[in-house]
């Protein structure tokens, strides 16, 4: 069942390619991803899987589907089956093409959250960075041609040094394999100077695909040129796993110098977190504004990755996976707003609440989603990660709580310019297509809101076995105490021990 | 009665009885929500409205069960554990309510109140394209109020917050179509957003000092920390952050005068009865916790008594009539602040309640002017209203004289309790208790002025209409004088349950202070200084009122303008201020910083750091199949990965 969730948009993926006619299409995107949603619901109760791979290099097929990862599943499927099912009408050309990819992303992306073995993980997170460029290389706008090369560099510059890392690890540390389970007690055990170069090599793959301060710059350009349904950037969206790769793999495998720098982290997570939500005020291009957001979102999740704190490590998980909802659904709004009113300039819009009440409605539900109020899905995932920051940096959890203001204004002023005002011409409102098309991530968005406590209990099980990682460096102080940061972190993480 | 409470999430279950079942009051309003916003359009005029009144009918049913209930109890506090809410790590939430006289009383006000505003909206909304939207904003409104005032934990309580924030947006801006409309609306909402981070931040270093966000054991860990701690302080003033947002206390009250831009019986229900008043109960709330901080409650009270003076000097030459109850708004809110930072929490809620009445009063008695006059709100094309508009100008009349503090009606005994305790508290004497006595005394007149001037403006004096609004002139329907006829009564009345301690027995203060028990204590000056001081304050309304009297009888005088006058005009100037500064100051961040974003992160570390430009450079030499190429490339990449990841294996 495990290994299904990963199988199943894999084989659906090559058997649409098979499929001539648009109606069957669309029914094998619907039945996969449906099903793929029902694998995802049932992770809880399924059995580890685990196979050889290439057993003579250690490599494992290796899924967990009890970790964390098995709610970042679940959260994508909620965003694919919508997002598939609306790219089947909205994209015209090549149509069959794009399905197909996306269920390939999707496949990746099941491994990258249930991979247990590095190297696998590894492949998972190249392999989906093919149809996530594809998408906006063959089925982007005008100016992808710029966008797609700026975000393969960045992509690939990032992991090269991550692949460079990972191949040293083995002959450095001794593991008698790439499974997490052989590798974290050996990297555990490497001296400091080691594990901070090791560290620093995934910190870079990561820091892009997170994306971190200044490593975004291909972020805004690979959202505004974009298919314009949308569809791609909710995809783009499920593929921001830096803040996973930090959470599953550099923090356990590197605890010690991830104490070390930690401190460096927090801070450029929470400069970001500000930084981003500032810019999306001034934004006027309606995708580059929700890509600033996304990006503010995401120094929140690496706020609550670095604050080393486990409340805040639940709660950047849990974030990762309620941003999937609330932006994955803006960017589908995106979407029908450009057919119908054929353009992401902001100026082009006003007052379409006269004629549209409905999507104004499900669009405003969905702003306040997105930026955090209490009972929608962002919110208990913000709150857990601007916390743990604050117990472990008072003042760096706070600053980073004010991009809250600028998240505010960028809402606000989001809804008045779309909606409000006086018309400046009519829109067709909300169609039942739509409706259903966001009915699900609508409901997804008030279910994680309100009952965080099923999906946070999966994540805290693995959160704590991280943080026993990193208090254990705690107990047994590293081999270069001399730095005052990195005592102040040993002072916050004792307090977390005791507490413990 | 702490300890039961904390104890409460772990063993006790759900136990359904007259108390507890109030806890269902903001479940039947977010049923209207929905009803009225899902199949509003389907349902005929008054339904939507009909329905989403009873639903708070139903509430105030409910919560005047409770109340009489719990009267009865030894116990006075019933906790309804919900779900579970989280956990991660040592980091544990669990929802639920807490039915005690505090939060109950609340209730009542928010359920009542609300009842005749949501009742006097039937008529005051008939033939708006917007019927049934505006009743779900309502609804919405109502439940989260009572999720905010019933919350046992301040998690909890933020989720109310927020949630009434939300709705204030939404009702503020709901005539949408005008930009000032939806401008007020997003100024509404970015201040208290600001309030917000207050009180997020305070929520955060409660848990790292209590190690929890439940509101019993925090109150009763308070009082085991040293009083006047540092970390008590700085709590207090986080929190009094959160309050000034959302009570639009200074330097955060710049939105409310704005807010007026929503229909007025938003304004009355919202804006005055009860929204803006969430401030003072969180301070009511967290009373163990201000209690053993005297700095964070001297701020508090200073805070209130200046915004107090403030805005009641802004109020003295508006020439609004809803702009003008707005200002006094905030004025009463500061004195309300005033009784919570000096430690008398009952007195605060006793003028929320007392408040609550006179101001919906005044504010639904301005809506059915403004609805007689055709959406007229200038008071200089007003006046002698009284004689049209019988009913209208005599509640009108009572909410002005309960205001203004004379003697007998409601908020002179409200009023008046707030300035004895000023004078009598031993908990922030060493701060100035008595300059802030002074202050509020002379806000006290000022209000009787501009109140008195607000009513002869509008009701009395000459008949200043324009032609159009003569026509229009009309008493407004029944369905929207009754609830004013009740409202009148009530701030007639309400004050009796709170007659001054020394001579008269009370009722609300011991009722009250079972949930805001702190152990702060008061002087108990000599029953001369007693009486003096209430004919002192007496004095104060009566001065007031005769002011404007002298001033105003001889018809309308705003021609000559000096400059305390357009400084009272302009609100000090707060506005234009912030707009320099923040508004100005925010543009210009968000420009420097997008700036840097392209010239700086994108064109130059981007650029030349990660060689996109020679990729830029080679790539248009493949400008043809450009894509496909890229496709085979990343397929030979991925391939090369794996074959390097073997050779690897092979060679370690």
């Amino acid at each position: 069942m495990t290994l299904w969730t990963v199988l199943l948009p894999l084989v659906s993926a090559l058997v649409l390619l098979a499929v001539p006619s648009r109606g069957l299409q669309r029914a094998v995107v619907l039945v996969s991803t449906f099903f793929t949603f029902l694998l995802a619901l049932a992770l809880p109760q399924a059995q580890p899987f685990e196979t050889p791979w290439i057993e003579a290099l250690g490599l494992y097929w290796s899924l967990d589907p009890a970790g964390a990862g098995g709610v970042l599943v679940l959260a994508a499927a909620i965003v694919v089956l919508p997002a598939a099912l609306y790219a089947s009408f909205a994209v015209t050309e090549r149509t069959r093409g794009f399905l197909s990819l996306l269920l390939l992303m999707q496949a990746g992306l099941n491994g990258i959250f249930l991979a247990a073995d590095l190297v696998l993980f590894y492949v998972f997170w190249e392999a989906t960075l093919i149809p996530s460029l594809l998408l906006l290389g063959i089925w982007g706008r005008e100016g992808r041609r710029q966008a797609t090369l700026k975000y393969l560099t960045y992509a690939v510059a990032g992991s090269f040094i991550m692949l460079v890392a990972i191949l040293a690890l083995r002959p450095l540390s001794g593991a008698p394999s790439f499974r997490m389970e052989d590798l974290l007690p050996a990297t555990q055990a490497l001296p400091f100077f080691t594990q901070l170069w090791l560290f620093v090599a995934f910190a870079l793959a990561f820091a892009v695909k997170l994306p971190l301060w200044p490593l975004h710059a291909w972020l805004p350009d690979f959202h505004e040129q974009n298919h314009a349904s949308g569809v791609a950037d909710a995809a783009g969206t499920l593929y921001k796993v830096g803040g996973w790769g930090f959470f599953a793999f550099a923090l356990p495998l590197f605890p010690e110098a991830a104490v070390a720098a930690s401190p460096y982290l927090l801070a450029l997570a929470a400069f970001t977190a500000v930084y981003a939500a500032v810019i999306a005020t001034a934004q006027t291009n309606l995708k580059r504004l929700l890509a600033y957001a996304s990006l503010s979102h995401m120094g929140i999740v690496g706020v609550g990755v670095f604050g080393l704190y486990l409340a805040g490590l639940n709660g950047a998980v849990y974030l990762l996976a309620a941003q999937m909802l609330s932006t994955g659904g803006l960017f589908l709004i995106t979407g029908m707003l450009y057919a119908r009113r054929g353009s992401f300039e902001l100026s082009e819009y006003g007052g379409l609440a006269k004629s549209a009440p409905a999507l104004a409605a499900v669009t405003l539900f969905t702003i306040f989603a997105s930026i955090g109020v209490p009972g929608l899905a962002n919110f208990p995932g913000e709150f857990l990660s601007l916390m743990g920051a604050f117990q472990s940096s008072p003042l760096l959890g706070a600053f980073a709580t004010l991009s809250v203001i600028a998240a505010g204004v960028y809402g606000v002023n989001l809804y008045q310019r779309l909606y409000q005002g006086e018309a400046q011409a009519g829109a067709r409102d909300l169609g039942g297509l739509e409706a259903l098309i966001l009915a699900p991530l609508l409901t997804a968005i008030l279910w994680f809101g309100l009952f965080p406590h099923p999906q946070l209990a999966r994540i805290d099980v693995q959160a704590q076995e991280v943080m026993q990682g990193v208090s254990r460096v705690v107990a047994a102080p590293p081999s270069d105490p001399s730095s005052t940061e990195l005592q102040a972190t040993l002072a916050v993480g004792d307090a977390q021990g005791e507490n413990e | 009665m702490t300890a039961p409470m904390t104890a409460a999430p772990e063993t006790a279950a759900l136990v359904i009885n007259t108390v507890s079942l109030a806890a269902a009051a903001p479940f039947f309003a977010l049923l209207g929500a929905f009803v009225c916003g899902f199949f509003g359009r389907r349902l005929r005029e008054p339904a939507a409205g009909v329905f989403a009144t009873s639903m708070v009918g139903i509430g105030f049913l409910l919560s005047i069960i409770a109340f009489l209930s719990l009267l009865e109890m030894p116990e006075q506090s019933v906790h309804v554990p919900f779900w579970s809410f989280l956990q991660a790590g040592d980091f544990r939430l669990d929802l639920g309510f807490v039915l005690d006289p505090l939060s109950l009383t609340l209730m009542l006000i928010i359920t009542g109140v609300g009842f005749l505003i949501h009742l006097y909206s039937v008529g005051y909304m008939h033939g708006d394209e917007g019927f049934s939207r505006y009743f779900a904003g309502l609804n919405l409104f109502v439940a989260a109020m009572l999720v905010l005032v019933m919350a046992d934990s301040f998690f909890l309580m933020f989720l109310g917050w927020e949630g009434v924030g939300v709705c204030s947006y939404l009702l503020i801006g709901f005539w949408y179509r005008d930009r000032l409309n939806a401008d007020a609306a997003r100024k509404a909402f970015i201040v208290n957003r600001i309030g917000d981070v207050g009180f997020l931040l305070a929520m955060f270093l409660t848990f790292q000092t209590f190690g929890t966000l439940e509101i019993a054991a925090v109150n009763e860990a308070a009082g085991g920390l040293v009083a006047g701690s540092a970390v008590l302080t700085v709590l207090g003033l986080l929190y009094l952050i959160a309050a000034c947002g959302k009570s639009a206390q200074l330097p955060l009250h710049v939105w409310l005068p704005d807010a007026m831009a929503g229909p007025t019986p938003v304004s009355a229900l919202i804006h005055a009865a009860t929204m803006v008043t969430a401030g003072v109960y969180l301070v009511a709330r967290a009373a163990p916790l201000f209690a053993a901080s005297p700095a964070a409650s001297a701020v508090v009270a200073w805070v209130g008594a200046l915004t107090a003076l403030v805005a009641a000097f802004a109020a003295l030459s508006q020439m609004d009539i809803k702009k003008i109850l707005a200002y006094s708004t905030i004025s009463q809110l500061g004195f309300m602040f005033v009784a919570v930072g000096v430690g008398a929490y009952w007195v605060g809620i006793f003028h929320v309640l007392t408040h609550a009445f006179f101001k919906a009063l005044l504010f639904l008695a301005s809506g059915s002017v403004i609805h007689a006059l055709g959406g007229e709100q200038d008071v200089r094309k007003m006046g002698g209203l009284g004689k049209h508009m019988r009913v209208t100008g005599t509640t009108a009349l009572i909410g002005t004289l309960a205001i203004s503090g004379v003697p007998l009606l409601s908020g002179f005994f409200s009023k008046d309790a707030i300035l004895l305790h000023a004078f009598t508290t031993e908990l922030i004497a060493g701060y100035g208790n008595l300059v802030i006595y002074g202050i509020l005394l002379f806000t006290a007149v000022l209000t009787a002025f501009y109140m008195f001037r607000w009513y002869y403006l509008v009701f009395a004096g000459a008949e200043r209409l324009t032609p159009e609004a003569k026509s229009h002139l009309h008493e407004s329907p029944q369905i929207m004088t009754t609830p004013l006829i009740v409202l009148a009564g009530l701030s007639a009345v309400a004050g009796y349950i709170g007659l001054p301690e020394f001579a008269f027995p009370n009722l609300i203060a011991p009722w009250l202070e079972t949930a805001t028990e702190t152990g702060v204590s008061f002087h108990h000056p000599s029953l001369t200084v007693e009486w003096l001081l209430i004919g002192v304050s007496v004095l104060a309304a009566l001065l007031g009122l005769g002011l404007g009297y002298a001033r105003y009888r001889g018809g309308l005088r705003e021609e000559r303008t000096g400059a305390l006058q357009r400084a009272s005009q302009h609100a000090l100037g707060f506005d234009a201020l912030y707009r320099r500064l923040f508004v100005r100051g925010g543009e210009g961040l968000a420009q420097g910083f997008r700036a840097v974003d392209s010239e700086v992160v994108d064109k130059g570390l981007g650029g030349s750091a990660l060689g996109v430009g020679v990729f830029a450079r080679a790539s248009s030499l493949l400008q043809s199949g450009f894509v496909r190429a890229y496709a085979l490339l990343m397929l030979l990449g991925l391939a090369a990965l794996v074959l390097i990841v073997a050779l690897s294996g092979v060679f370690a």
